[in-house]
């Protein structure tokens, strides 16, 4: 699917960024897509060298997309190659183990597209973008409390001093997602044993 | 070039204030949430001297329902609802692009039958959005009649829709292993005559709009998004072929059975105006509904009796792992990213790339220095459904 060799994406980015540590993930199911991740503090660096270097280009960054795995959060950089003669794709990640601060260099200067992705994923998950011209929320209200796609983000109930989330409408299973994860978690244990 | 203001100089007017004293600053203006140019609920807060844009900020949001919150917590069929409401002028390739990134993950072989009515159904639906974004382009820039000629041929896509899938905007059609439903052969045979008609219409429109000195005069030239402009900000669809970029997912890294068709890929070529300009970009739309009907012709011919469905099991479970899928959808590419976990019925995390949410980005880089009708037009050129960018 990607048409890219990532090992050798991989060793390639080790080799032209000092101390990028980037690791090739190869899903043994093909089904699957692989991805690259590299060193938090680097990932300004590694995207100048991705759509600059001459031998595996990347012209394009589709979006940029966050994951919260509860423990850490990741942010996927998906980039593109609009070329005929070789169409690319890849997913490249930074690990982010903190959850009260996270935050990772902006990629704005090298690709203009990541001005509002990157909004969107300060707006949902709270991660903030250094060096980011603009970084404010954008699809939710700029007073908009909580990070809405935080696994642990409990719906408000008002906003404003509007009744948003009325009793009679609430969604439980959006709101208790925390309480049903743990039950999801019990029955597997007792499941296992 | 002598125009009809230089007859002279003017005479001084005397003013008794103190020019020097007298300042200029730039007016504020938001144009929407509600203003029929921005097609949906977007504020544009412009920053104006006169006439001319200075700044344009988009203020994004007001149809936001955090649709990727909601599908992590319904199984993986039901969230095809959710996804019909993100292009709602193109559900059929929003149920289509997530129902091939869950099958993708699955594994899941989809008949034949099931590939061609998808072909099919999506291509009807481009001509459909085409259509609308050609009618409601014209009416940006005052010209009415436009709008009745499309709906009354957008409505016949619209009937056939309605017949096939009980609705005529959020289709849920598109399933997870294949169609819902299948076509009758006096359906088909509509579509048929439909395409005749639509060709024919299509001469028409050129005539009535596409060569009219009136629009070429408003668009040619105005708005123009350059190539570089449109890689930096990763732009797709008709906006990139419309800056002269021969790029279509459809062509170049095919899905479905799409590599067994025979189509062009139409790119702005500066006939008029330059490449990247409104009128490009709104001919490149006009030249796929003539590329759509080509390709709807050689889904009729291929067709033939099977299943419309795939064997899926009855509750889906993803293997652990995440994948990125995108297809093309009139407006662009729209991107799936799907992780999923170790037996979970819901996905783990659903992210969608719109493409409208990136065309909107560059509005900031094409405005300043654009009249504020000219801006009207550019906004209307690439043709945004607000629910795709507020998701």
């Amino acid at each position: 699917m990607h048409n890219v060799d990532l090992n050798q994406l991989a060793s390639l980015i080790n080799k032209n960024v000092n101390g990028a540590n980037a690791t090739a993930h190869v899903p043994e199911d093909k089904k699957l897509d692989g991805s690259i991740t590299v060193e938090t503090s680097h990932v300004a660096k590694v995207c100048e060298w991705l759509r600059g270097n001459s031998e595996i280009p990347f012209n394009a960054l589709q979006s940029i997309s966050g994951v919260d795995y509860m423990e850490w959060m990741e942010v996927c950089y998906m980039f593109a190659h609009f070329d005929v003669a070789a169409p690319r794709e890849l997913i490249l990640k930074v690990k982010l183990t903190d959850r009260v601060n996270p935050n990772v260099d902006s990629i704005m200067k090298t690709y203009p597209a990541a001005d509002f992705q990157e909004r969107e994923c300060y707006d949902m998950f709270g991660i903030k973008f250094n060096n980011h011209k603009d970084l404010r929320r954008i699809l939710c209200p700029d007073d908009w409390k909580g990070w809405p796609l935080r696994k642990d983000y409990v719906a408000e109930k008002t906003y404003n001093g509007m009744d948003i989330y009325p009793d009679n409408k609430m969604n439980y299973e959006d709101r208790d997602y925390i309480v049903r994860q743990a039950m999801i978690k019990k029955a597997q244990e007792t499941k296992a044993q | 070039m002598q125009t009809r203001w230089d007859i002279g100089e003017p005479e001084k007017p005397t003013i008794n204030a103190d020019t020097e004293q007298m300042k200029s600053e730039l007016l504020v203006l938001n144009m929407g949430p509600q203003h029929p140019a921005t097609h949906g609920v977007l504020r544009i807060e412009i920053w104006t001297d006169s006439e001319i844009v200075a700044h344009a900020i988009p203020h994004l949001g007001y149809l936001h329902r955090c649709m990727e919150k909601h599908s992590e917590n319904i199984d993986f069929r039901g969230v095809i609802p959710y996804v019909d409401r993100l292009d709602y002028l193109a559900s059929m390739y929003m149920e289509w692009g997530y129902a091939l990134t869950v099958e993708k993950m699955l594994g899941t072989e989809v008949p034949r039958r099931a590939e061609l009515l998808r072909i099919l159904t999506g291509e009807l639906q481009r001509i459909g959005s085409h259509l609308m974004a050609f009618g409601t382009y014209a009416l940006d820039l005052g010209a009415f009649s436009p709008f009745l000629y499309a709906f009354d041929y957008r409505e016949r896509i619209l009937r056939l829709f309605e017949e096939v899938s009980g609705a005529r905007l959020l289709y849920n059609y598109i399933w997870i292993g294949g169609v819902w439903n299948d076509w009758t052969d006096e359906q088909l045979e509509r579509v048929k005559t439909f395409c005749d008609d639509m060709e024919e219409e299509a001469k028409k429109y050129h005539e009535l709009v596409s060569m009219n000195k009136i629009f070429v005069e408003r668009t040619a030239n105005v708005g123009v998004m350059s190539l570089q402009d449109c890689l930096d900000f990763g732009a797709t669809g008709p906006v990139l072929r419309g800056a002269g970029y021969k790029w279509d997912l459809r062509k170049n890294k095919p899905y479905s059975l799409y590599s067994e068709f025979d189509f062009d890929v139409p790119v702005g070529t500066g006939e008029q105006g330059v490449p990247g300009d409104c009128w490009n970009r709104y001919i490149v739309r006009m030249k796929e509904v003539i590329e759509s009907i080509k390709i709807i012709r050689q889904v009729m011919d291929k067709l033939e009796p099977g299943s419309i469905m795939g064997k899926v099991p009855k509750i889906i479970k993803l293997p652990k792992g995440e994948v990125y899928v995108r297809t093309e959808a009139p407006r662009g590419e729209i991107g799936f990213h799907m992780v999923a976990e170790q037996d979970q019925k819901t996905p783990y995390r659903l992210k969608v790339k719109s493409p409208c949410f990136t065309h909107i980005s560059m509005l900031p880089r094409v405005a300043p220095g654009q009249m504020i009708a000219d801006f009207v037009a550019t906004v209307g050129s690439i043709d945004i459904v607000l629910g795709e960018v507020d998701r």
